[in-house]
This record gives C-alpha cells, structure tokens and sequence, in this order.
C-alpha cells in the first residue's frame, strides 16, 4: 500500500512538472505587420487572428498596423502561429513581441540570445527569426549573431529570443 | 463556422490593372462589375455585366472565374465566361511598403460577333491572356504595372476570328492609386477614399496598330469590408478599328471570409 502510494506521489509530482512547464505560456502578443497601409489589409489580419480559438480579443492600431493579442489562459501556440495567419491574410510580421512566463527560456524550443531571464515571473520577450522580424533587420541580426550557431539555420521548430523588458 | 463580409489590400485594388497582391486566405470574393460604353458608329450604349466569384486558394494562388452578359444584341443575353489564376511569386515587405511580382493568366471564351480589332477577352473575344504584374506600395501610394500577350480564337459556334485583323497582342498598364482620406485612422468603420489613375495599351503584334486610354477611378470602402469603384475610360490615342472605348464602369465588391476556429 505504502509502495502504491509513493507511485502516486511520484506521478503526481511529475505531472506537476509538466503541467508548470505548459504553463509556460504566451498570454499576450504584440504583433507589427508590415507591407501595408490600409485598414482593409489590417482587417483581413485582424479577422485572421481572431480565428484562433485561443484569441481572446485583438486591439489594433491602424495607423501601426500593431495588433495586441490577447490569449486565453492555458493556451499551448507557439509564435509560428502568428505568422502562419498574418501570411494568411497575404502580409508579413515585421516585429513579435510576447508577453510569458520567464520559465520559457527553458524551453526546448526557444533558444536565449542576450541575457538570463530576470527574477520576475512575467517576461517580453521578441522572436528574431527570418519571418518574425523586416528582411533588412533579419540581415543585420544574422550578423551579430554569428556566434550562435542554430541562428542561420532558419529552423521553423526553435525560436531565437531576445528578453525585451 | 461564422461568414462575414471583407476585402483586403485598397489603393491597389485597380480597376483595370490587377495588382501582385492577393486577397486573404481561405476568402470568397464577389465581384459585380458593369460597363456602359458609348457607341462609336451607331447610336446607344454598349452595356456589359460581368459577375464574378474569386477563390484565394492559399497566400500564393488566387483563382476566379467570370460571366459575361451584354445587350450588344438588343437583349442582355450571357455570351461567354472566363477563368483567371494568378500565382504570387516573389514578396520583399518592409514596414508600411511592399514590393511584388505575380504571373497571371486568363482563358475566355464567348459567342457574340467580332466587331473590332480590338482584342479583349473580357467579354468580346476568346481567347487567352497571359503575363506578369508588379506592384509597388510606398506608404499611401501603390503603383502597378504589368505586360501580356493576349490571343484571340474564333467566337464559336457563329463567328470565326476576321482574317485581315492580326490576332494576337501585347497590352500593357500602369496604375497609380493613393489614400486621400483617412489622413489619421480611428477605426475599422471609417470610409476610406482612394483615388486612381490607370493607362492601359494594346498594341497588335501583327500589323502594330495600337491604343492608348486612361481611366480616372475613384473608390470607396466601407466599414474596411466593402468596395465600390467609379470610373470613367478615355480614349486617348488609337490606330485601330473601336467600336465603343469610351464609358463608365461601376463596380461592387465584397469578400465572403469564412472564419472557422482554427489553427
């Protein structure tokens, strides 16, 4: 009986864990699009971005063409899913920055470019990939990161990030 | 699955030039576009109606087929239909402006009686159109040009293609479209105004007898979901037989966008 359960107690604890690492989650994404300037544009995006179930609402700012996301708690997207909707609705990202839990950085997927992740539990981050950024910043970024090698790669599965605040 | 009207892209949104740039994923736009143009050697109007259906496939492909109606027998009777596809083949965007290039190509077939050396495949001709577009956008300012190759075939069953008239020809355009108004935005339901200038040219291959017209457009979105467009076409230069280059089009324009809930 005892052995059953320190199983369960072992169990536990192990999906306590996984649970605090899906909950390393994006609750807000702050999204600049680039290559237009009217609102019909900004409203295919807008449109697009609401279809995720995920979305909670989206604010926008026309003059920008800057969309604020935010996501409902418990959410498990990824940046690509931004971008796959924004090239959806026939535009392009040109700055992603999100709103998540600092423990990110530990993540598999997302890979730390500038320093460690401060004490505060909530964190901005910005993704540098191809894709994520404007082509001429992308240029400049594959420069400067010359030393971390994943960087030039264009991996669509990892995420180069850069702690923003 | 909830259906809402919307349109993308706006001060590129040509009338005649079809710019680089594609309408969202996954939508259905519905086009109704009318033409009344004024007989050159008779008295009247030439009135055509051109309903049409486009289908955006992916962020890339478009397609969209067309029928045409005219009274240029008397009575509006359907002559003839069309399939369009355009494929976006090369994209650089930066903030606020963007550069595009896509390859097009049309197939027409239609019944009336061929009546001007003129070829067009939009509602007089069959045939097939094919070319490529550039569009640029710099903040409120698109322009767009493209070239083309265009063929005409018999309009059968009733009326083979005049052998004294050369039957292909290369037509080009150059757009300009701005944003007049909103100067600011405040929100998705503000009426937005684009102004536009088009040429459009044709010169037939065989013999080198061309036309040059221009076309005044003005546009209206509303609530960042519908489109109508205004425009006067204007003869400008001709060496060719034209039975009516002169008239007015008016065209509305919405896009059914089917938002599922999904990735």
């Amino acid at each position: 009986m005892k052995n059953i359960l320190k199983r369960y107690v072992i169990l536990v604890s192990i999906f306590m864990l996984l649970v605090a690492k899906a909950n390393a989650q994006i609750s807000k994404a702050e999204i600049r699009a680039t290559g237009l300037t009217c609102s019909m544009c900004s409203n295919a995006i807008n449109k697009q971005l609401k279809s995720l179930p995920e979305v909670v609402n989206v604010k926008t700012d026309l003059n920008t063409n800057t969309f604020t996301v935010t996501l409902r708690e418990g959410n498990t997207l990824n940046p690509k899913v931004f971008k796959d909707k924004v090239e959806k609705a026939g535009f392009f990202i040109g700055s992603l920055v999100l709103t998540t839990k600092s423990e990110i950085s530990n993540q598999n997927a997302y890979i730390l470019v500038n320093n460690a992740p401060k004490s505060s539990t909530e964190i901005q981050i910005q993704v540098l990939d191809k894709g994520y950024v404007t082509e001429k910043e992308f240029k400049k970024l594959v420069k400067s990161y010359t030393n971390v090698t994943t960087y030039a790669l264009i991996n669509e599965d990892d995420f180069h990030i850069k702690i923003v605040n | 699955m909830v259906l809402l009207f919307h349109v993308s892209i706006a001060q590129e949104l040509f009338l005649v030039t079809d710019p680089a740039s594609n309408v969202p994923a996954n939508s259905l736009g519905v086009n109704v576009q009318q033409l009344l143009f004024k007989e050159e050697f008779k008295s009247g109007y030439n009135y055509h109606l051109m309903p049409e259906v486009t289908y955006e496939l992916n962020k890339n492909i478009m397609f969209r087929a067309t029928a045409f109606a005219s009274n240029r027998g008397n009575n509006l009777i359907t002559e003839g239909g069309s399939f369009y596809t355009k494929y976006r083949f090369y994209s650089s965007d930066d903030l606020n402006s963007h550069f595009r290039l896509a390859a097009f190509g049309r197939y027409s077939f239609n019944n009336s009686d061929i009546h001007q050396e003129q070829i067009e495949i939009m509602g007089h001709n069959s045939g097939f159109e094919t070319g490529i577009v550039a569009t640029k956008l710099i903040k409120k300012l698109a322009i767009s040009s493209s070239v083309s190759f265009e063929k005409a075939f018999d309009n059968k069953p009733n009326y083979s293609f005049p052998d004294n008239f050369g039957n292909d020809a290369t037509n080009y355009t150059l757009s300009f479209g701005k944003l007049m108004y909103p100067r600011v935005y405040t929100s998705y339901k503000q009426t937005n105004i684009n102004i536009m200038l088009e040429f459009v040219g044709q010169t037939i291959n065989d013999n080198g007898k061309s036309y040059l017209d221009v076309v005044p457009v003005v546009q209206f979105i509303f609530n960042s979901q519908a489109r109508l467009d205004l425009a006067y076409r204007h003869e400008l230069l001709s060496s060719m037989l034209r039975t009516a280059p002169n008239g007015i089009y008016l065209n509305l324009y919405y896009t059914f966008f089917s938002i599922k809930k999904s990735r």
